[in-house]
Protein backbone atom coordinates (compact mmCIF):
# COMPACT_ATOMS: atom_id res chain seq x y z
CA UNK A 1 0.00 0.00 0.00
CA UNK A 2 2.72 2.42 1.07
CA UNK A 3 4.88 1.43 -1.87
CA UNK A 4 1.96 1.99 -4.21
CA UNK A 5 1.33 5.41 -2.70
CA UNK A 6 4.99 6.33 -2.94
CA UNK A 7 4.90 5.30 -6.58
CA UNK A 8 1.86 7.47 -7.19
CA UNK A 9 3.47 10.39 -5.39
CA UNK A 10 6.63 9.98 -7.41
CA UNK A 11 4.72 10.01 -10.68
CA UNK A 12 2.77 13.11 -9.89
CA UNK A 13 4.10 16.08 -11.83
CA UNK A 14 3.28 18.66 -9.21
CA UNK A 15 4.57 16.54 -6.39
CA UNK A 16 6.64 18.50 -3.90
CA UNK A 17 8.35 15.38 -2.66
CA UNK A 18 11.58 16.34 -0.97
CA UNK A 19 13.41 13.05 -0.89
CA UNK A 20 13.07 10.25 1.59
CA UNK A 21 10.18 10.62 4.02
CA UNK A 22 10.22 8.87 7.40
CA UNK A 23 6.46 8.54 7.82
CA UNK A 24 6.63 5.42 10.01
CA UNK A 25 9.10 6.98 12.46
CA UNK A 26 7.35 10.35 12.68
CA UNK A 27 3.81 9.03 13.03
CA UNK A 28 4.78 6.47 15.71
CA UNK A 29 6.64 9.15 17.65
CA UNK A 30 3.77 11.59 17.27
CA UNK A 31 1.31 8.96 18.52
CA UNK A 32 3.51 8.41 21.56
CA UNK A 33 3.52 12.20 22.06
CA UNK A 34 -0.25 12.26 21.73
CA UNK A 35 -0.58 9.69 24.50
CA UNK A 36 1.11 12.21 26.79
CA UNK A 37 -1.56 14.87 26.22
CA UNK A 38 -3.87 15.49 29.16
CA UNK A 39 -6.88 13.12 29.14
CA UNK A 40 -10.28 14.78 29.01
CA UNK A 41 -11.06 13.71 32.60
CA UNK A 42 -8.35 16.13 33.75
CA UNK A 43 -10.32 19.28 32.90
CA UNK A 44 -13.18 18.79 35.39
CA UNK A 45 -10.50 18.05 38.00
CA UNK A 46 -8.65 21.25 37.12
CA UNK A 47 -11.90 23.18 37.38
CA UNK A 48 -12.16 22.17 41.03
CA UNK A 49 -8.65 23.36 41.88
CA UNK A 50 -7.50 26.79 42.97
CA UNK A 51 -4.98 28.76 40.88
CA UNK A 52 -2.08 27.63 43.05
CA UNK A 53 -3.08 23.99 42.69
CA UNK A 54 -3.43 24.32 38.92
CA UNK A 55 -0.04 26.03 38.75
CA UNK A 56 1.52 23.18 40.71
CA UNK A 57 -0.27 20.61 38.52
CA UNK A 58 1.11 22.24 35.37
CA UNK A 59 4.58 22.52 36.92
CA UNK A 60 4.58 18.79 37.57
CA UNK A 61 3.31 17.81 34.13
CA UNK A 62 4.91 17.86 30.68
CA UNK A 63 5.36 21.62 31.02
CA UNK A 64 7.84 21.37 33.89
CA UNK A 65 10.89 22.26 31.84
CA UNK A 66 9.21 25.33 30.34
CA UNK A 67 8.01 26.58 33.72
CA UNK A 68 11.51 26.12 35.21
CA UNK A 69 13.07 27.93 32.28
CA UNK A 70 10.79 30.97 32.51
CA UNK A 71 10.40 31.11 36.31
CA UNK A 72 13.06 33.81 36.61
CA UNK A 73 11.31 36.22 34.22
CA UNK A 74 7.64 35.80 34.99
CA UNK A 75 5.43 34.79 37.86
CA UNK A 76 1.86 33.63 38.55
CA UNK A 77 -0.57 33.35 35.68
CA UNK A 78 1.80 35.07 33.25
CA UNK A 79 4.41 32.42 33.96
CA UNK A 80 1.97 29.62 33.11
CA UNK A 81 0.80 31.34 29.95
CA UNK A 82 4.35 31.90 28.71
CA UNK A 83 5.31 28.35 29.65
CA UNK A 84 2.37 27.02 27.63
CA UNK A 85 3.33 29.13 24.61
CA UNK A 86 6.94 28.09 24.91
CA UNK A 87 5.94 24.44 25.11
CA UNK A 88 3.81 24.80 21.97
CA UNK A 89 6.70 26.37 20.09
CA UNK A 90 9.13 23.69 21.32
CA UNK A 91 6.76 20.87 20.42
CA UNK A 92 6.12 22.09 16.90
CA UNK A 93 9.78 22.83 16.30
CA UNK A 94 10.48 19.31 17.50
CA UNK A 95 8.05 17.97 14.90
CA UNK A 96 10.02 19.82 12.24
CA UNK A 97 13.29 18.42 13.60
CA UNK A 98 12.24 14.78 13.80
CA UNK A 99 10.62 14.66 10.38
CA UNK A 100 12.34 14.27 7.08
CA UNK A 101 11.69 14.95 3.39
CA UNK A 102 8.05 15.03 2.42
CA UNK A 103 6.64 14.97 5.99
CA UNK A 104 8.93 17.82 7.00
CA UNK A 105 7.81 19.85 4.00
CA UNK A 106 4.11 19.38 4.80
CA UNK A 107 4.54 20.14 8.52
CA UNK A 108 6.54 23.24 7.56
CA UNK A 109 3.74 24.40 5.26
CA UNK A 110 1.21 23.93 8.05
CA UNK A 111 3.42 25.76 10.55
CA UNK A 112 3.67 28.79 8.29
CA UNK A 113 0.53 29.80 10.11
CA UNK A 114 2.75 30.68 13.06
CA UNK A 115 5.28 32.52 10.90
CA UNK A 116 2.43 34.61 9.53
CA UNK A 117 1.01 35.06 13.03
CA UNK A 118 4.39 36.33 14.27
CA UNK A 119 4.90 38.69 11.35
CA UNK A 120 1.39 40.04 11.96
CA UNK A 121 2.14 40.45 15.68
CA UNK A 122 5.34 42.37 14.95
CA UNK A 123 3.60 44.64 12.43
CA UNK A 124 0.73 45.24 14.85
CA UNK A 125 3.24 46.00 17.59
CA UNK A 126 5.00 48.53 15.39
CA UNK A 127 1.63 49.99 14.39
CA UNK A 128 0.72 50.81 17.99
CA UNK A 129 4.29 51.63 19.08
CA UNK A 130 4.62 48.71 21.45
CA UNK A 131 8.00 48.05 23.05
CA UNK A 132 10.22 45.17 21.89
CA UNK A 133 9.49 43.26 25.13
CA UNK A 134 5.75 43.61 24.67
CA UNK A 135 6.00 42.27 21.11
CA UNK A 136 8.24 39.40 22.16
CA UNK A 137 5.74 38.42 24.86
CA UNK A 138 3.11 37.78 22.19
CA UNK A 139 5.37 35.81 19.85
CA UNK A 140 5.06 32.03 19.51
CA UNK A 141 8.10 30.87 17.54
CA UNK A 142 6.59 27.59 16.35
CA UNK A 143 7.24 28.01 12.63
CA UNK A 144 10.30 28.04 10.45
CA UNK A 145 11.32 31.55 11.56
CA UNK A 146 13.41 31.09 14.69
CA UNK A 147 12.95 33.05 17.93
CA UNK A 148 16.30 34.79 17.39
CA UNK A 149 15.27 35.89 13.93
CA UNK A 150 11.89 37.11 15.20
CA UNK A 151 13.41 38.99 18.14
CA UNK A 152 15.77 40.71 15.69
CA UNK A 153 12.73 41.75 13.69
CA UNK A 154 10.89 42.95 16.79
CA UNK A 155 13.89 45.05 17.79
CA UNK A 156 13.73 47.08 14.54
CA UNK A 157 12.59 50.65 15.02
CA UNK A 158 10.02 50.96 12.23
CA UNK A 159 7.81 48.71 10.13
CA UNK A 160 9.77 49.63 6.99
CA UNK A 161 12.90 48.10 8.50
CA UNK A 162 10.97 44.97 9.47
CA UNK A 163 9.65 44.57 5.93
CA UNK A 164 13.02 45.20 4.28
CA UNK A 165 14.51 42.55 6.58
CA UNK A 166 11.93 40.09 5.23
CA UNK A 167 12.82 40.94 1.60
CA UNK A 168 14.12 37.45 0.88
CA UNK A 169 11.06 35.67 2.15
CA UNK A 170 7.94 34.63 0.25
CA UNK A 171 5.90 37.12 2.30
CA UNK A 172 7.65 40.13 0.79
CA UNK A 173 5.42 40.55 -2.33
CA UNK A 174 2.47 41.11 0.02
CA UNK A 175 4.31 43.00 2.74
CA UNK A 176 5.80 45.55 0.35
CA UNK A 177 2.30 46.96 -0.23
CA UNK A 178 1.99 47.86 3.46
CA UNK A 179 1.87 51.63 3.84
CA UNK A 180 1.39 51.89 7.59
CA UNK A 181 -2.40 52.13 7.44
CA UNK A 182 -3.78 49.12 5.53
CA UNK A 183 -2.81 46.54 8.17
CA UNK A 184 -6.05 44.53 8.06
CA UNK A 185 -5.88 44.23 4.27
CA UNK A 186 -2.30 42.94 4.46
CA UNK A 187 -3.25 40.52 7.23
CA UNK A 188 -6.09 39.09 5.15
CA UNK A 189 -3.79 38.68 2.18
CA UNK A 190 -1.20 36.90 4.32
CA UNK A 191 -3.85 34.49 5.64
CA UNK A 192 -5.09 33.77 2.14
CA UNK A 193 -1.53 33.22 1.00
CA UNK A 194 -1.11 30.63 3.75
CA UNK A 195 -4.04 28.60 2.45
CA UNK A 196 -2.97 28.98 -1.18
CA UNK A 197 0.46 27.66 -0.19
CA UNK A 198 -1.07 24.77 1.69
CA UNK A 199 -3.24 23.78 -1.26
CA UNK A 200 -0.30 24.07 -3.63
CA UNK A 201 1.65 21.74 -1.35
CA UNK A 202 -1.12 19.16 -1.21
CA UNK A 203 -2.67 19.61 -4.64
CA UNK A 204 -1.68 17.58 -7.66
CA UNK A 205 -0.96 14.47 -5.66
CA UNK A 206 -3.18 11.49 -6.31
CA UNK A 207 -2.39 9.61 -3.14
CA UNK A 208 -5.36 9.10 -0.86
CA UNK A 209 -3.67 10.30 2.32
CA UNK A 210 -2.94 13.66 0.70
CA UNK A 211 -6.53 13.92 -0.43
CA UNK A 212 -7.61 13.29 3.14
CA UNK A 213 -5.22 15.99 4.33
CA UNK A 214 -6.71 18.34 1.77
CA UNK A 215 -10.20 17.47 3.01
CA UNK A 216 -9.04 18.15 6.58
CA UNK A 217 -7.70 21.58 5.56
CA UNK A 218 -10.84 22.41 3.60
CA UNK A 219 -13.00 21.53 6.55
CA UNK A 220 -10.91 23.92 8.67
CA UNK A 221 -11.67 26.66 6.13
CA UNK A 222 -15.40 25.87 6.24
CA UNK A 223 -15.43 26.18 10.00
CA UNK A 224 -13.39 29.37 9.97
CA UNK A 225 -15.72 30.92 7.37
CA UNK A 226 -18.80 29.87 9.29
CA UNK A 227 -17.48 31.37 12.53
CA UNK A 228 -16.58 34.61 10.72
CA UNK A 229 -20.04 34.68 9.17
CA UNK A 230 -21.69 34.19 12.56
CA UNK A 231 -19.61 36.99 14.07
CA UNK A 232 -20.39 39.33 11.17
CA UNK A 233 -24.11 38.59 11.36
CA UNK A 234 -24.13 38.97 15.13
CA UNK A 235 -22.61 42.43 14.88
CA UNK A 236 -25.14 43.32 12.18
CA UNK A 237 -22.76 43.64 9.23
CA UNK A 238 -24.48 42.93 5.93
CA UNK A 239 -21.99 44.67 3.69
CA UNK A 240 -21.00 42.52 0.70
CA UNK A 241 -17.46 43.91 0.95
CA UNK A 242 -17.00 41.65 3.96
CA UNK A 243 -16.69 38.77 1.50
CA UNK A 244 -12.99 39.69 1.46
CA UNK A 245 -12.76 38.13 4.91
CA UNK A 246 -13.88 34.74 3.61
CA UNK A 247 -11.33 32.17 2.59
CA UNK A 248 -11.73 30.29 -0.67
CA UNK A 249 -11.59 26.53 -0.96
CA UNK A 250 -14.06 25.25 1.63
CA UNK A 251 -15.11 21.60 1.61
CA UNK A 252 -18.89 21.71 1.92
CA UNK A 253 -19.75 25.41 2.05
CA UNK A 254 -19.20 27.11 -1.26
CA UNK A 255 -18.38 30.81 -1.45
CA UNK A 256 -21.49 31.48 -3.58
CA UNK A 257 -23.66 30.17 -0.78
CA UNK A 258 -21.83 32.38 1.73
CA UNK A 259 -22.29 35.35 -0.61
CA UNK A 260 -26.03 34.65 -0.66
CA UNK A 261 -26.16 34.63 3.16
CA UNK A 262 -24.13 37.83 3.53
CA UNK A 263 -26.91 40.46 3.12
CA UNK A 264 -29.33 38.68 5.51
CA UNK A 265 -30.10 39.78 9.06
CA UNK A 266 -29.11 37.50 11.96
CA UNK A 267 -32.62 35.99 12.36
CA UNK A 268 -32.98 35.29 8.61
CA UNK A 269 -29.44 33.96 8.52
CA UNK A 270 -30.22 31.47 11.30
CA UNK A 271 -33.38 30.24 9.59
CA UNK A 272 -31.47 29.81 6.30
CA UNK A 273 -28.79 27.80 8.09
CA UNK A 274 -30.94 24.66 8.17
CA UNK A 275 -29.61 23.74 4.75
CA UNK A 276 -26.03 24.19 5.89
CA UNK A 277 -23.94 20.98 5.95
CA UNK A 278 -22.87 21.75 9.51
CA UNK A 279 -26.41 22.26 10.77
CA UNK A 280 -26.38 18.89 12.61
CA UNK A 281 -23.38 20.01 14.64
CA UNK A 282 -24.81 23.32 15.80
CA UNK A 283 -28.58 22.81 15.52
CA UNK A 284 -29.31 22.54 19.25
CA UNK A 285 -27.37 25.68 20.24
CA UNK A 286 -28.43 28.02 17.43
CA UNK A 287 -31.32 30.30 18.32
CA UNK A 288 -32.41 33.54 16.65
CA UNK A 289 -32.17 35.40 19.98
CA UNK A 290 -28.87 33.97 21.22
CA UNK A 291 -26.63 36.42 23.06
CA UNK A 292 -23.28 34.71 22.79
CA UNK A 293 -21.58 32.76 20.00
CA UNK A 294 -19.33 30.78 22.34
CA UNK A 295 -21.48 27.65 22.21
CA UNK A 296 -21.42 27.59 18.43
CA UNK A 297 -17.68 28.14 18.20
CA UNK A 298 -17.03 25.44 20.80
CA UNK A 299 -19.28 22.98 18.97
CA UNK A 300 -17.60 23.62 15.65
CA UNK A 301 -14.14 23.24 17.17
CA UNK A 302 -15.21 20.00 18.82
CA UNK A 303 -16.52 18.74 15.51
CA UNK A 304 -13.21 19.54 13.85
CA UNK A 305 -11.23 17.74 16.55
CA UNK A 306 -13.47 14.69 16.30
CA UNK A 307 -13.20 14.51 12.53
CA UNK A 308 -9.43 14.96 12.72
CA UNK A 309 -9.22 12.01 15.11
CA UNK A 310 -11.36 9.83 12.87
CA UNK A 311 -9.43 10.91 9.75
CA UNK A 312 -6.21 9.92 11.46
CA UNK A 313 -7.41 6.33 11.81
CA UNK A 314 -8.11 6.01 8.08
CA UNK A 315 -4.47 6.43 7.07
CA UNK A 316 -2.38 5.75 10.16
CA UNK A 317 0.93 6.17 8.37
CA UNK A 318 0.46 9.52 6.69
CA UNK A 319 0.50 13.24 7.44
CA UNK A 320 -3.04 13.16 8.88
CA UNK A 321 -2.25 11.75 12.39
CA UNK A 322 0.45 14.42 12.71
CA UNK A 323 -2.07 17.16 11.88
CA UNK A 324 -4.48 15.59 14.35
CA UNK A 325 -1.82 15.76 17.04
CA UNK A 326 -1.04 19.40 16.23
CA UNK A 327 -4.71 20.30 16.53
CA UNK A 328 -5.10 18.41 19.82
CA UNK A 329 -2.00 20.04 21.26
CA UNK A 330 -3.21 23.51 20.32
CA UNK A 331 -6.54 22.70 21.89
CA UNK A 332 -4.97 21.45 25.12
CA UNK A 333 -2.96 24.64 25.44
CA UNK A 334 -5.94 26.84 24.70
CA UNK A 335 -8.04 24.92 27.28
CA UNK A 336 -5.38 25.29 29.97
CA UNK A 337 -5.12 28.99 29.18
CA UNK A 338 -8.88 29.42 29.40
CA UNK A 339 -8.98 27.70 32.80
CA UNK A 340 -6.06 29.59 34.31
CA UNK A 341 -7.08 32.99 32.91
CA UNK A 342 -10.71 32.39 33.85
CA UNK A 343 -9.78 31.45 37.40
CA UNK A 344 -7.50 34.47 37.67
CA UNK A 345 -10.32 36.77 36.54
CA UNK A 346 -12.69 35.15 39.09
CA UNK A 347 -15.08 33.95 36.41
CA UNK A 348 -17.75 31.49 37.42
CA UNK A 349 -17.05 27.82 36.75
CA UNK A 350 -19.98 27.52 34.34
CA UNK A 351 -18.68 30.38 32.22
CA UNK A 352 -15.24 28.77 32.01
CA UNK A 353 -16.73 25.34 31.23
CA UNK A 354 -18.68 26.82 28.31
CA UNK A 355 -15.45 27.99 26.73
CA UNK A 356 -13.60 24.70 27.01
CA UNK A 357 -13.37 22.45 23.96
CA UNK A 358 -13.18 18.91 25.29
CA UNK B 1 27.38 -38.59 -39.20
CA UNK B 2 26.12 -35.85 -37.01
CA UNK B 3 26.04 -36.36 -33.30
CA UNK B 4 23.94 -34.19 -31.09
CA UNK B 5 25.21 -33.32 -27.68
CA UNK B 6 22.39 -33.43 -25.18
CA UNK B 7 22.90 -31.33 -22.10
CA UNK B 8 20.64 -31.84 -19.15
CA UNK B 9 20.68 -29.94 -15.93
CA UNK B 10 21.44 -31.76 -12.77
CA UNK B 11 18.21 -31.81 -10.66
CA UNK B 12 20.34 -31.10 -7.62
CA UNK B 13 21.35 -27.77 -9.19
CA UNK B 14 17.72 -26.78 -9.79
CA UNK B 15 16.94 -27.66 -6.20
CA UNK B 16 19.81 -25.48 -5.01
CA UNK B 17 18.55 -22.54 -7.09
CA UNK B 18 15.03 -23.03 -5.67
CA UNK B 19 16.34 -23.16 -2.14
CA UNK B 20 18.43 -20.05 -2.76
CA UNK B 21 15.43 -18.16 -4.14
CA UNK B 22 13.25 -19.25 -1.20
CA UNK B 23 15.67 -17.85 1.35
CA UNK B 24 16.76 -14.81 -0.67
CA UNK B 25 13.33 -13.51 -1.67
CA UNK B 26 11.80 -14.05 1.75
CA UNK B 27 14.82 -12.32 3.26
CA UNK B 28 14.13 -9.26 1.10
CA UNK B 29 10.44 -9.38 2.02
CA UNK B 30 11.27 -9.50 5.74
CA UNK B 31 13.66 -6.61 5.36
CA UNK B 32 11.04 -4.45 3.63
CA UNK B 33 8.47 -5.23 6.31
CA UNK B 34 10.87 -4.70 9.19
CA UNK B 35 12.19 -1.40 7.86
CA UNK B 36 9.07 0.59 8.66
CA UNK B 37 8.19 -1.31 11.82
CA UNK B 38 11.72 -0.86 13.16
CA UNK B 39 11.79 2.87 12.52
CA UNK B 40 8.31 3.25 14.02
CA UNK B 41 9.42 1.30 17.10
CA UNK B 42 12.45 3.56 17.50
CA UNK B 43 10.21 6.60 17.16
CA UNK B 44 7.82 5.38 19.85
CA UNK B 45 10.73 4.39 22.10
CA UNK B 46 12.29 7.85 21.78
CA UNK B 47 9.19 9.24 23.48
CA UNK B 48 8.47 6.42 25.89
CA UNK B 49 11.24 4.02 26.87
CA UNK B 50 8.88 1.49 28.38
CA UNK B 51 7.79 0.56 24.86
CA UNK B 52 11.13 -1.18 24.26
CA UNK B 53 9.76 -4.71 24.85
CA UNK B 54 6.70 -4.26 22.65
CA UNK B 55 8.73 -2.53 19.96
CA UNK B 56 11.26 -5.35 19.86
CA UNK B 57 8.60 -8.03 19.56
CA UNK B 58 6.70 -6.19 16.83
CA UNK B 59 9.92 -5.54 14.92
CA UNK B 60 10.86 -9.23 14.73
CA UNK B 61 7.40 -10.51 13.78
CA UNK B 62 8.10 -10.28 10.00
CA UNK B 63 11.13 -12.46 10.70
CA UNK B 64 8.67 -15.37 10.40
CA UNK B 65 8.58 -14.80 6.64
CA UNK B 66 12.25 -15.58 6.23
CA UNK B 67 11.96 -18.49 8.65
CA UNK B 68 9.26 -20.00 6.42
CA UNK B 69 11.61 -19.45 3.48
CA UNK B 70 14.36 -21.25 5.34
CA UNK B 71 12.03 -24.15 6.16
CA UNK B 72 11.01 -24.42 2.52
CA UNK B 73 14.68 -24.33 1.48
CA UNK B 74 15.47 -27.18 3.89
CA UNK B 75 12.49 -29.21 2.62
CA UNK B 76 13.64 -28.80 -0.97
CA UNK B 77 17.11 -30.10 -0.15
Amino acid sequence: MQLLQKFKRGNSKKSHSKGHANYAYTTARVRAMKSKLLPKETYPRLMNMSIDEITRFIEESEYKEDVDELARQYEGVDLIEHALNRNLAETFTKLLNISDGDVNFLIGEKLKKYDIWNIKTILRGKYCNASTEEILDAIVAAGRLSYTCLSDLAAKATYEEVISELANTEYYPILKNYDGANLSEIENKLDKMYYTGLFAAVGGSKSKDRKLFEEFTRMGIDIKNLVTLFRLKKSGITDSESMDLMIEGGLKCKLKETERLMPLSFADFVSELENNPYWDVISDVVKPDMSSLIDIETRLKQHRLKSAASFSHVYPISIVPIMDYMLSKQNEISNLRIIIRGKAANLEDDVIKEQLVI
Amino acid sequence: MVTEAVTTMDPAGLKAIGAGLAVGLTGIASALAEKDIGSAAIGAMAENESLFGKGLILTVIPETIVIFGLVVALLIR
